[in-house]
């Protein structure tokens, strides 16, 4: 694996369109661009080419996009961007409960998908699990249990430090509350229970001594999940 | 009562009571006889004359012509055999008795007819009351209803119970054929039910239909058929008409059911107009409303569509086609432009999309409890994007304030309000967005008050109107979209959302959303947990 540069993605949309505008600009920065327009050939060009990472549109016509996701995921944990339409929420969690790494909402600025692509990339390319997250100034040791917050020791429940685990070390990427209250509850959760993940947030954002209008970790992504953000590079 | 049994059953009674009456009159004249004789009247000729009017003018009142006649005779007949010499004898000494008795007669027939037709204007006004006690019942219950349809089944019913048979109104479907609406089962008489549904009754009420005019038993046209049908006809056209099943009865009863069934139909016509007109002034309205809409949203649309694409397009070719000739300054400008444009226009679809979602029933509230200080967070990141000249305040309660919504349309709203507050106010104004929760009410209210140019009073409730911008900011781009859908999501959440003025100059919308969910508010219950 050669990092993020040089990355070879391959693409699964209908629309010649945002091929074409994914090929030219993603190679511009630097990615090994492969295309495809159907689900069915996408399968098969997945195991062909040996992607990085896939870029796939949900909104396929013939075989549908989750139907790939599918496909796809019996027999590889390749990093899977899909692309879905605003306003299906629903649509968004299922792909990424059915083992979708990220989503982008069309319309896009290339930013945000480039951003996305990076941390896709980034999380595959990590081999050793590193014992110290470390994000500018909050260092979360993961081997003594223990959350520092500018040099100061911040005192966690054990569900605040399980879940802010689970965030911190999937920085960058979305959690959905399912997955969220699965790795943090195991087993013993609820779908209805979303709504302690809120009050734990909040507390957790408090200790963290997060704006609550502004935060700098935990960001809410409506009707989906959380995303621990990454600091500006 | 049905008063059609209430009449057969009072001449039923009235022939037992006129023979009782005669029986009556006898056993009193026979008694009064014996009464005069006893206390020996008998010289007093005169007065025994003027007593013997008494039973007379008694079964005139109580009994009519006949018993009165009959007890004239029989008086006369007592009179002359007990009291007139030679008495116990018909027969008359003086023959200047006779003239008393034709006199006698004379006078208690007259008193007798007078009486009697006094107690037939008495019957005739008793039998009007009841009638029109009927048919203020059936206007009554009539004016009540809105409903074609439960009106037809009313009116049906209302007319069989008055008559006591069964009834059924006919009504064009506008295809030329006749939609029948029967009278429930008829109860008093057990008839089949849906009288008026076979092919020979229908036809026959077309014909009436057609005709204007009334048929049926009873009546000039097609008397041998068992029915009796009327138009229903108000001044300008027959809406409609009536029939009851008739059975066979007297010709005289035949004509009262006529008048009562032709008053019925007057009353019914008169509804069933009603409720037509109501409905066409309903339809027109409704009408003109959506030519409305339709005419603001193809104005809005085509020009919010077309000054995105205009800016796109024309930035676009022109960096295709004149490549050397900008500056890399040029070229970013004409850049942005095209961003800006496909924003904009990305905006609208996402408004349309959102009023279509609410207008069609197809928004599905994806309820939970949501913390309205994250839903606000997330929307300040949303608009910090393009606002970067704004300092926004958020006061937030002490407590997380949570209500049980769908977390993504509420953002929608605020996005909506925030945006507004931006676009209409001055860069480096101040924005402040205040939550408090009233916890007797269990009200939350989420304040968004601008310094910006505020909203006259006469337009505060119609900008939430679709479509409409007010005056005073037809400058500012928009397609009176926005807060339309705000105050759909809003209203589907059981809350309100008004604009007020800001104390301090400009606008402050105020939303209002329950916190409580099924009668209860947010579980918030901490696991007692301990910090490590």
């Amino acid at each position: 694996m050669n990092g993020p540069l040089g990355a070879r993605i391959l693409v699964i949309d209908d629309e010649p369109q945002i091929r074409k505008l994914l090929k030219v600009t993603l190679q511009a920065h630097q990615f090994e661009l492969h295309e495809c327009g159907d689900g069915e050939e996408g399968v098969i060009q997945a195991s062909i080419v040996h992607p990085d990472l896939i870029i796939l549109d949900l909104g396929l016509p013939g075989m549908s996009g989750m139907e790939v996701l599918r496909r796809i995921r019996e027999w590889s944990q390749v990093p899977i961007i899909v692309l879905t339409a605003k306003d299906q929420e629903g649509d968004k969690i299922a792909a990424l409960d059915a083992g979708a790494d990220d989503y982008v909402t069309k319309p896009f600025g290339m930013g945000e998908l480039v951003a996305r692509i990076r941390v896709a990339l980034r999380h595959v390319a990590k081999t050793t699990d590193e014992p110290i997250l470390r994000f500018g100034s909050l260092t979360i040791d993961l081997a003594q249990r223990q959350v520092e917050l500018e040099g100061a020791l911040v005192k966690l429940t054990p569900t605040e430090y399980e879940m802010l685990k689970v965030l911190a070390s999937n920085a960058g990427k979305i959690i959905t509350q399912r997955q969220l209250l699965q790795q943090v509850w195991g087993g013993h959760h609820h779908e209805s229970d979303s709504h302690y993940l809120r009050v734990y947030v909040g507390h957790l954002r408090k200790k963290l001594n997060e704006d609550p209008t502004n935060p700098r970790y935990i960001q809410t992504e409506p009707g989906i999940g959380y995303r621990f953000l990454l600091p500006a590079e | 009562m049905i008063l059609s049994e209430r009449i057969k059953k009072e001449t039923q009674a009235s022939h037992r009571k006129r023979v009782s009456a005669y029986v009556w009159v006898t056993l009193g004249v026979i008694l009064l006889t014996l009464l005069l004789h006893a206390i020996g009247m008998s010289g007093d000729l005169v007065n025994v004359a003027l007593v013997y009017l008494f039973p007379v003018l008694v079964s005139a009142v109580y009994w009519g012509m006949g018993p009165a006649i009959y007890a004239a005779s029989f008086s006369v007949i007592m009179f002359d055999f007990f009291f007139v010499p030679p008495y116990l004898s018909f027969t008359v000494e003086d023959l200047r008795y006779l003239i008393s008795f034709v006199v006698y007669l004379a006078v208690a027939i007259l008193t007798a007819s007078l009486a009697g037709r006094l107690r037939q204007q008495l019957e005739m006004v008793k039998a009007r009351e009841a009638t029109t006690n009927s048919l203020y019942a059936l206007s009554r219950q009539m004016t009540a209803i809105t409903d074609l349809n439960t009106l037809l089944v009313n009116i049906a019913t209302q007319v069989s119970l008055t008559l006591g048979k069964p009834a059924a109104v006919y009504l064009p479907d506008g295809q030329g054929d006749l939609l029948v609406t029967s009278s429930p089962a008829s109860t008093s008489e057990g008839e089949k039910d849906g009288w008026g549904d076979g092919e020979s009754e229908i036809a026959i009420a077309k014909w009436v239909y057609h005709h204007g005019q009334i048929a049926g038993k009873g009546s000039s046209t097609l008397r041998e058929s068992p029915g009796l049908y009327v138009p229903l006809r108000t001044e300008e056209q027959i809406h409609g008409v009536l029939a009851v099943s008739m059975n066979a009865g007297e010709v005289h009863e035949q004509q009262e059911q006529i008048r009562l069934l032709e008053a019925c139909g007057g009353l019914a016509a008169g509804a069933i107009a009603r409720v037509k007109l109501a409905e066409e002034a309903r339809l027109a309205q409704i009408t003109a409303e959506s030519e409305r809409i339709r005419t603001a949203l193809l104005d809005s649309v085509s020009h919010e569509l077309r000054t995105p694409l205009t800016a796109i397009i024309g930035s676009a070719t022109g960096l295709l086609e004149n490549d050397t000739l900008f500056t890399s300054e040029d070229r970013r400008e004409l850049t942005g432009n095209i961003r800006d444009g496909a924003l904009r226009m990305n905006r609208l679809v996402t408004n349309l999309l959102g009023m279509v979602r609410l207008e069609s029933g197809m928004l599905q509230l994806n309820r939970k409890w949501c913390d309205v200080g994250d839903i606000i967070s997330v929307v300040l990141t949303q608009v910090r994007e393009f606002s970067p000249h704004r300092n926004i305040q958020v006061e937030l309660p002490d407590e997380p304030a949570f209500i049980y919504g769908d977390e993504v349309l509420m953002e929608q709203v605020l996005v909506n309000i925030v945006s507004n507050a931006i676009k209409y106010s001055p860069d480096e104004s101040l924005i402040v967005i205040t939550v408090t929760s009233d916890k007797s009410s269990s009200q939350l209210t989420i304040r968004v008050a601008d310094q910006g140019i505020g909203i006259p009073e006469a337009e505060r409730i119609r900008i939430f109107d679709k479509f409409y911008r007010s005056e005073s900011t037809q400058h500012v781009t928009g397609t009176g979209l926005g807060l339309a859908i705000c105050k759909g999501i809003v209203e589907v959440h059981g809350g309100t959302i008004v604009a007020e003025a800001n104390p301090g100059g400009g606008t402050r919308m105020r939303i209002n959303i329950p916190m409580e969910a099924h009668g209860s508010r947010f579980p918030y219950s901490e696991q007692g947990e301990v910090e490590d």
